[in-house]
C-alpha cells in the first residue's frame, strides 16, 4: 500500500530519471517502437478483461424511456399520476408523459432499441443494457461527481485517476487519461481530478471543438526550436529539477510536474498524429459522420488504440441532455448526433480487434422522469435510469435489471453507481475493495464502503 | 384550466397519497411501552444509520424507524412475521443465517438478538401506523443549533503552556506549539533569510524581491529588519493587488460576460475599488457594509458606488421573454439563489442556498431564512450608476434615455428609407422595361414623384432627429463612466398578455418586496410571505428589515449579530492565504458539513483579537507573518512526515505552488518588462507585449482565456473558496511551446546582455538572482556553462534563450519554500 508521503516516488523518480538520461536517438526510436516503460503503479489483482475504457458521457441526463427501457404503461396512464405510484422528484412534475418514440427488437438478441437510435440498434448484440441504474442525488453537480468520482464530496479522485493509479499508462507519449468535451461540462476539472492521488493521474482536458490538432491542443508545436534542441532543454531542466529535488522531501507534485513536461514533449510528436482525425480514411470519416460528438468518438478510438487508458467523451458544453422543456423536440436531435458515431465506434473497435478488451460505457449522470415537467419537459431522475456497457468482457445482447412499470425507480437487480464502478474496476482486473489509498489516516476506495460487482453481465 | 395546471393540481393531490398499509393490530399499553423502552432504542442504535429517514443513504429501501417501514419491509421483502421469529427475515438476518447478515459490520450481542426474537414472538408490537405518519416534520431546533462551534461567540483564550518556551514570538505560536507538542512534534528550524524574504515578498505583493532587496535583507542584522520589511511590503501598492485578487476569486469577478446578457457599468471600477480597499486597510466590517450597501450609507458618497460590484456583477441568466412567465420566474429565482450562495458563502461560510427547496439538510437554515434573504435581492436591481451625485447626473440620465429612444426611431426611419429606395429601384427598372414595351408611361413618372416627396420627408425627419441626438449628447456628464452598481428596485415577472403564450414582461418597481416561500423552490408554487430579515440561527431575535431592500441591515447583521462567524471566516481566509491551508480546510463551509478547525482555540483567539483590533486585515497579516510558525523552514523532519504527512500541525512551513498570476508576474519582473501601473481597464493577456500584472488580464465569464483555464484560474461563474492545483501535460506544452516563456526568455536574455555584455558567468549568476533570489551552486553554474557552451553571435543568443526558458520552467521557480 502506498501512503501520502511515500507513494510511488521511487517509481516516478526511476521513470523520470530514466527518460531524462535517454538520449534523443533512443527516445525517437522508442517513439517508433511503441510501448515505453510502463508506469505500472499498483498492478492488476487478476487478469483483466478490459485494458482500456471509453466513457461516452451524455451530460445532462438522457431519459431511459425514450431509448432503451420501453414503458407501455405510460400510454395507459398518460397525463395521470396513478394512485400509489411513487413519482416524486425534487421539482414538481405533472402526470405521466409517454414517450412518443417507438421501440423495435433489434439484432439476434431482440433487445428493444428506440427508433431514435437505428444504427446503434444494429450493434445491440454487443451491448449490455443496464436498465436498473440508480444514484443518490438529483442535482447535476453532485450526480456528475458521483458518476465520476464515486461520491458527491468534491475532494475525491476521479475514477480515471483510480484507473491510472491501478494500472498506469501504456503510452508515455500521451496522457493516460484524456477528457474530450467541445466546451465545459458542469463542475469542470473536479470531475477528472486526482485529489489525494498523485497529481500525474489526473485527466487531461481537451476541448475538441476544433479538430486540427494544433488548434485543439494549445501550444502543440514549436516553431522556434527543433526536437533535438528541446531534448537538450529538457535534459537540462530535469537535471536542475533533480538537484532541487535532492534537498527536498514530500515531492509528489514536483515529480508529477517533471513527468508532465516529459509527456508534453513526446505529445508534440505523437500528439499531432494521435489527435488528428484527418489521418483517417474517407470511409472511416464517413462512417462516424460529422459533428463534435462524432469527432470525439473517432478521437477516442485513435487514443485507445495508442494505449490511452481512459477516454471520456462528453456530449457537449454545459448539460445538453438536460431537457426540462421541449423534451420531445430536443431528444431526436441529440440522438441523431450520437447514433451514427457510436455505432461506428463499436463497429470500428470490433473490426480492429479492440472491442474485446476495450470497455465502452454509455450514460448520463442520471436519467429523467417519466412524468412531465411543465407539460413538455422531464425532470432529473436518479432513482432509475439506463446505462450500457459494450466490449471489454461484458456480455452483449442482454438487458440487466428492471425499473418499475413507469421507468421511474430501479426495482429488480438494481445497479448503483458504486456497483457500476466496482464492475468496471473488476473488468480492468482490479478488486475495488483492494484498490485503496491511504490518505488522512484512512484507506480510501473509489467505491467508498459500497459496491458489488455485477457478475451476471460478465462474459 | 390549462392541461399543465390540471396536471400540476392532480400531482399535488396525489403527492399526499401513500401506499395503503395494513395497520398492525391494536396492542396493549404495556406492549407499546415495551416497544418504546426496549425495541425502539435497540433499532435506533443498531439500524437507523442505514435504515431510517435520516440515513445518509437509505439501504435496501428499508426503514425501521416507522411502523409502516417495519411492516412493509424493504427490497428483500417483508421483515416480520409476527409471532414467528423463525420465519422473520429480521431474525434470520441478525442471526447471520442465510446470507443477509445484518448489521454488516458484525453480529449483535446475543442479548440483543434474544430481545428482538422475543419481540417478534410477542407479536412484534408497535404503535399504529397512522400515528407515526402523522408526526410533524422535523423542525429545526435553533436554540440547540446555536451551540454549534462556529456560531458561538469568540473569545480570547489563555496562552497555552508550552515546553519549548523560547520558540514562540507571537501569541499564535503558543497555540501552534502546544498542539505540536501534544502530537509529539517539534518545530522546524527558521527559514534562511534569503528564502524568508522571497516567501514574504511573494506572499504580500505577489512579486519576487529584487536581488538588491534580498542582498540588503540578508546583510541587515538589525533585530527590526524583518519587521521593517513586513511594514514596507504591507505599504506597497502591490499588496492590494495581490490580496484583492484573493477577494475577486470569492466574488466571481469578471470583466466580460456573454454578449447576449446585460452587463451594467464598467466592472474594473469594482476591481480597483477592492485593491484600494485592501491598500487602505478599510476595517473589514466596513468593507462588508460598503460592498453590499454603500449607496444606503450616510458615510459614503457616489464615488464609492463601485463597491456594489459584488452584487452588480453577479452572473445573470438569459431570460427569453417570449416564454411564459412561469418559466422566466424560475430563471429569476435562480439568479437570487446565486446571489444568496455567493454572499452567504463569502461572508459567513454558510451554504444558505441549499435551503431554497427545503430546510437545509445539515445546517440550521430554514426555507423561511432563505426567502427572508431572497427578498433582499429581489428588491435590488443591477444598474450602471455614475460616480457623481445623482442630482448632477439626472439631466444626463434623461438625455441618455432620450437618445436611446431617438436612435430607435432613426433606425426605423432608415429602414423605411432603405425599403423605399429598394422599391423605387425596382419600380424604375419595371418602368424602364415597360417603357421599352409601350412608350406611353406617364403614370409611373407621377408615382415616382410622389415617392420622392415621401423620401425627402423621411430624410428630413432623420436629419432633425440626428441633430437632436447631437444636442442631447452634449449634456454635461453624458459620457460619464458608470460603475457596476445597484438600485433599490423590485423586479416583478409578469405575463405580457392574457395567456402564458403571450410571453413575459419584467417590471421594476420602486421600493422593496417580500417574497413568499416557494414550495420546493418553485416560484410558481408560492406559499406564505416571508418578511426580509437575517438568518434565525445567527440572530438573537430576527427582526424584519425596514430600510429599503434591507441590504444595509443585512450587511450590518453579518458583522454584528453574526460577527463571530464572519470574523472566523475572514481570519481563516487570510490564514489560508499565508499557509496554503486554512485552520478550517473548508474555507467557505463553516457548517456541519465543513471541516472542524485544527486549532479551534487559536481561531477563536485570533478572531476575537481581530475584532478588538478594529477588524484590520493588515493587523492580521502582522500577527501571522511575525510568528515563528510562519517563519519556519519548509523542510519537514522525518518525524513530521511520518506523524503528520498533511502538516495539519504546522511543524514546518508548507511548500506552496505559485498561482498563475504571481508566476507570470515574476517572469515579467525578472525579465525587466513588468508594467506596474495600478488599475484601469483589463487587457488580453495573450496579446504579445502585454506586460501588465496578470490580475489586469481580461476575464471573460463566458469564454475564459485558454491560458487562464489551463492554469487553474477559478471559474468566474461561481464563488471560489480555493484554487485547485492541477498538473497536466497541457501545462507542459505551455512551458515548451507557449509564447509566454519564449517571450520572457528573450526579454531576460536581453536584460542580462544589457547589464553584463558578453560576461557569461555574471549573466548566469544574475539570472539566478533575478529568478530564484539566490546564487547558483557550482554544479548549477557548470550545467549552465555546459549548456551555453563556447558559442558566439546568433548561436550564443539562441543558446541563451533556450537556457533562460529552462530556468523559467524549473520547479524551483514555481514552488515557494
Amino acid at each position: 500500500m502506498f501512503t501520502d508521503h511515500s507513494h510511488n516516488r521511487r517509481h516516478l523518480l526511476k521513470l523520470g530519471g530514466g527518460i531524462g538520461m535517454l538520449g534523443l536517438a533512443q527516445l525517437l526510436s522508442a517513439e517508433e517502437t511503441g510501448p515505453a516503460p510502463s508506469a505500472l503503479t499498483y498492478g492488476p489483482h487478476f487478469a483483466p478483461k478490459a485494458k482500456r475504457v471509453i466513457h461516452l458521457f451524455m451530460n445532462g441526463g438522457p431519459f431511459q424511456g425514450d431509448l432503451f427501457d420501453p414503458k407501455p404503461a405510460l400510454e395507459k396512464y398518460a397525463g395521470e399520476r396513478p394512485e400509489g405510484a411513487d413519482l416524486v422528484t425534487e421539482r414538481p412534475t405533472g402526470g405521466l408523459l409517454p414517450s412518443p418514440f417507438k421501440f423495435q427488437p433489434r439484432g439476434e438478441s431482440g433487445v428493444p432499441v428506440s427508433e431514435l437510435l437505428p444504427q446503434l440498434g444494429q450493434c445491440i448484440d454487443d451491448i449490455c443494457v443496464l436498465r436498473s441504474m440508480h444514484a443518490d442525488n438529483p442535482n447535476h453537480g453532485p450526480a456528475l461527481l458521483q458518476m465520476n468520482n464515486g461520491t458527491i464530496v468534491p475532494t475525491r479522485p476521479s475514477m480515471g485517476a483510480w484507473f491510472l493509479y491501478g494500472l498506469g499508462t501504456e503510452n508515455p507519449d500521451l496522457p493516460g487519461y484524456v477528457v474530450l468535451c467541445p466546451g465545459r461540462p458542469v463542475r469542470f476539472s473536479i470531475l477528472w481530478n486526482s485529489a489525494f492521488l498523485p497529481s500525474s493521474f489526473q485527466g487531461t482536458y481537451i476541448n475538441h471543438s476544433k479538430i486540427d490538432p494544433a488548434t485543439m491542443i494549445p501550444h502543440l508545436t514549436n516553431s522556434t526550436w527543433d526536437a533535438q534542441t528541446q531534448r537538450r532543454q529538457l535534459d537540462l531542466l530535469q537535471q536542475l529539477n533533480s538537484v532541487h529535488l535532492e534537498t527536498r522531501t514530500e515531492t509528489s507534485s514536483l515529480d508529477a510536474r517533471s513527468q508532465a513536461i516529459e509527456t508534453a514533449y513526446r505529445m508534440q510528436f505523437r500528439g499531432s498524429e494521435a489527435f488528428d482525425v484527418n489521418r483517417e480514411t474517407k470511409a472511416t470519416r464517413e462512417a462516424y459522420g460529422t459533428g463534435h460528438f462524432a469527432n470525439g468518438c473517432l478521437l477516442a478510438r485513435r487514443l485507445v488504440e495508442r494505449g490511452v487508458r481512459f477516454v471520456q467523451v462528453y456530449y457537449g458544453n454545459g448539460q445538453p441532455w438536460d431537457t426540462h422543456s421541449k423534451h420531445n423536440e430536443t431528444v431526436p436531435n441529440l440522438c441523431k448526433d450520437i447514433d451514427r458515431p457510436i455505432a461506428a465506434l463499436l463497429t470500428d473497435l470490433k473490426q480492429r480487434g479492440l472491442l474485446e478488451d476495450t470497455l465502452v460505457v454509455w450514460g448520463g449522470e442520471f436519467g429523467r422522469t417519466p412524468t412531465s415537467e411543465n407539460g413538455n419537459g422531464r425532470d432529473h431522475n436518479h432513482h432509475g435510469f439506463t446505462m450500457w456497457l459494450a466490449g471489454g468482457g461484458v456480455k452483449g445482447g442482454m438487458t440487466y435489471g428492471e425499473t418499475d412499470e413507469f421507468g421511474f425507480k430501479a426495482t429488480v437487480n438494481k445497479v448503483h453507481v458504486h456497483d457500476l464502478h466496482a464492475t468496471i474496476l473488476h473488468l480492468l482486473g482490479l478488486d475495488h475493495e483492494q484498490l485503496t489509498f491511504r490518505h488522512a489516516g484512512r484507506d480510501y476506495r473509489l467505491t467508498d464502503v459500497y459496491g458489488q460487482v455485477v457478475h451476471e453481465i460478465i462474459a | 384550466m390549462s392541461i399543465r395546471l390540471r396536471l400540476a393540481v392532480c400531482g399535488l393531490i396525489l403527492l399526499s397519497n401513500m401506499p395503503l398499509l395494513a395497520d398492525p393490530p391494536a396492542f396493549s399499553k404495556e406492549d407499546l411501552a415495551y416497544f418504546e423502552r426496549k425495541i425502539r432504542p435497540l433499532l435506533s442504535a443498531r439500524c437507523y444509520s442505514c435504515h431510517s429517514k435520516d440515513a445518509k443513504i437509505l439501504h435496501g429501501e428499508l426503514r425501521v424507524d416507522s411502523s409502516a417501514g417495519l411492516i412493509q419491509g424493504g427490497e428483500s421483502g417483508p421483515l416480520l412475521v409476527p409471532g414467528k421469529p423463525e420465519e422473520s427475515l429480521l431474525i434470520s438476518a441478525i442471526q447471520y443465517q442465510d446470507g443477509l447478515d445484518m448489521p454488516p459490520k458484525g453480529k449483535l450481542p446475543d442479548a440483543e438478538i434474544a430481545e428482538l426474537v422475543a419481540w417478534v414472538k410477542r407479536g412484534a408490537p408497535m404503535p399504529p401506523v397512522n400515528e407515526q405518519l402523522a408526526q410533524p416534520a422535523k423542525q429545526i431546533d435553533f436554540e440547540a443549533a446555536r451551540q454549534f462551534w462556529s456560531f458561538q461567540p469568540v473569545q480570547e483564550h489563555s496562552q497555552p503552556e508550552v515546553q519549548l518556551a523560547d520558540w514562540p514570538t507571537q501569541r499564535i505560536d503558543y497555540f501552534i506549539l502546544s498542539a505540536m507538542e501534544r502530537e509529539g512534534l517539534s518545530p522546524a528550524v527558521p527559514a534562511d533569510r534569503d528564502i524568508l524574504i522571497r516567501r514574504l515578498t511573494f506572499d504580500l505583493t505577489g512579486l519576487p524581491p529584487t536581488p538588491e532587496e534580498v542582498q540588503a535583507f540578508v546583510a541587515n542584522d538589525s533585530p527590526d529588519a524583518y519587521q521593517e520589511l513586513v511594514e514596507r511590503l504591507l505599504a506597497a501598492p502591490q499588496y492590494g493587488e495581490k490580496w484583492g485578487r484573493m477577494w475577486l476569486d470569492l466574488v466571481r469577478y469578471t470583466d466580460f460576460t456573454a454578449s447576449w446578457l446585460e452587463q451594467p457599468g464598467e466592472p474594473y471600477f469594482y476591481r480597483d475599488w477592492v485593491i484600494k480597499a485592501f491598500n487602505d486597510d478599510i476595517p473589514y466590517d466596513e468593507f462588508v457594509h460598503r460592498q453590499l450597501a454603500t449607496d444606503l450609507m450616510a458615510e459614503t458618497g457616489p464615488e464609492d458606488l463601485p463597491a456594489l460590484g459584488l452584487i452588480s456583477l453577479s452572473p445573470t441568466y438569459w431570460k427569453e421573454l417570449k416564454l411564459p412567465s412561469e418559466i422566466i420566474k424560475v430563471i429569476v429565482a435562480d439568479e437570487w439563489e446565486e446571489r444568496i450562495a455567493a454572499v452567504s458563502e463569502t461572508f459567513l461560510g454558510l451554504t444558505v442556498a441549499c435551503a431554497r427547496c427545503h430546510d437545509h439538510k445539515f445546517d440550521p437554515i430554514s426555507s423561511e431564512d432563505y426567502y427572508a434573504l431572497a427578498g433582499v435581492f429581489a428588491s435590488t436591481r443591477s444598474i450602471g450608476r455614475p460616480m457623481i451625485p445623482e442630482k448632477e447626473y439626472a439631466p444626463a440620465r434623461a438625455a441618455i434615455a432620450e437618445v436611446a429612444k431617438l436612435e430607435q426611431e432613426v433606425k426605423k426611419l432608415n429602414a423605411a428609407i432603405a425599403k423605399r429606395q429598394k422599391e423605387a429601384k425596382e419600380a424604375a427598372k419595371k418602368a424602364e422595361e415597360a417603357e421599352q414595351e409601350s412608350p406611353d408611361a406617364g403614370t409611373t413618372a407621377a408615382t415616382a414623384e410622389a415617392a420622392d416627396e415621401a423620401m425627402t420627408d423621411l430624410k428630413q425627419q432623420v436629419a432633425t432627429l440626428t441633430s437632436r441626438i447631437t444636442e442631447l449628447k452634449a449634456t454635461p456628464h453624458f459620457d460619464a463612466p458608470l460603475a457596476s452598481a445597484v438600485s433599490e428596485e423590485s423586479v416583478a415577472v409578469e405575463r405580457a398578455g392574457k395567456s402564458p403564450q403571450d410571453g413575459t414582461r419584467l417590471a421594476y418597481h420602486d421600493g422593496p418586496q417580500d417574497l413568499p416561500l416557494f414550495s420546493r423552490g418553485d416560484p410558481n408554487r408560492p406559499g406564505e410571505v416571508v418578511p426580509r430579515r437575517f438568518l434565525t440561527v445567527l440572530s438573537p431575535e430576527p427582526k424584519p428589515f425596514t430600510q429599503g431592500s434591507g441590504r444595509l441591515e443585512l450587511a450590518r447583521a453579518m458583522t454584528s449579530d453574526a460577527a463571530p462567524l464572519a470574523a472566523r471566516v475572514i481570519v481563516n481566509r487570510i490564514w489560508h492565504g499565508h499557509f496554503g491551508r486554512g485552520l478550517v480546510n473548508t474555507p467557505s463551509d463553516f457548517g456541519a458539513q465543513g471541516d472542524l478547525p485544527t486549532h479551534p482555540e487559536l481561531l477563536d483567539d485570533l478572531a476575537a483579537r481581530f475584532m478588538a483590533n478594529g477588524w484590520s486585515i493588515k493587523w492580521l497579516h502582522r500577527e501571522i507573518l511575525l510568528s515563528a510558525t510562519w517563519q519556519q523552514s519548509s523542510q519537514p523532519s522525518a518525524e513530521a512526515l511520518s506523524i503528520d504527512p498533511a502538516n495539519l500541525w504546522l511543524s514546518h512551513m508548507n511548500r506552496r505552488r505559485l498561482d498563475f498570476e504571481p508566476w507570470r508576474d515574476a517572469m515579467l519582473s525578472a525579465s525587466g518588462v513588468l508594467d506596474l501601473t495600478l488599475g484601469g481597464r483589463s487587457s488580453n493577456l495573450d496579446q504579445p507585449g502585454n506586460h501588465r500584472r496578470t490580475l489586469y488580464g481580461s476575464i471573460h465569464r463566458h469564454e475564459m482565456s485558454t491560458t487562464l483555464l489551463m492554469h487553474d484560474f477559478p471559474d468566474p461563474n461561481q464563488h471560489s473558496p480555493k484554487r485547485s492545483q492541477t498538473i497536466t501535460a497541457l501545462q507542459g506544452l505551455f512551458l515548451l511551446n507557449g509564447p509566454l516563456l519564449a517571450e520572457q526568455a528573450k526579454n531576460l536574455v536581453a536584460r542580462l546582455e544589457r547589464e553584463f555584455p558578453g560576461q557569461t558567468e555574471e549573466q548566469v549568476d544574475r539570472a539566478y538572482w533575478l529568478l530564484l533570489s539566490r546564487q547558483p551552486t557550482e554544479q548549477e553554474r557548470a550545467l549552465a556553462l555546459g549548456f551555453v557552451g563556447e558559442t558566439s553571435g546568433e548561436d550564443r543568443l539562441s543558446r541563451w534563450q533556450q537556457y533562460a526558458q529552462v530556468l523559467l520552467a524549473t520547479n524551483e521557480f514555481l514552488y515557494l519554500d
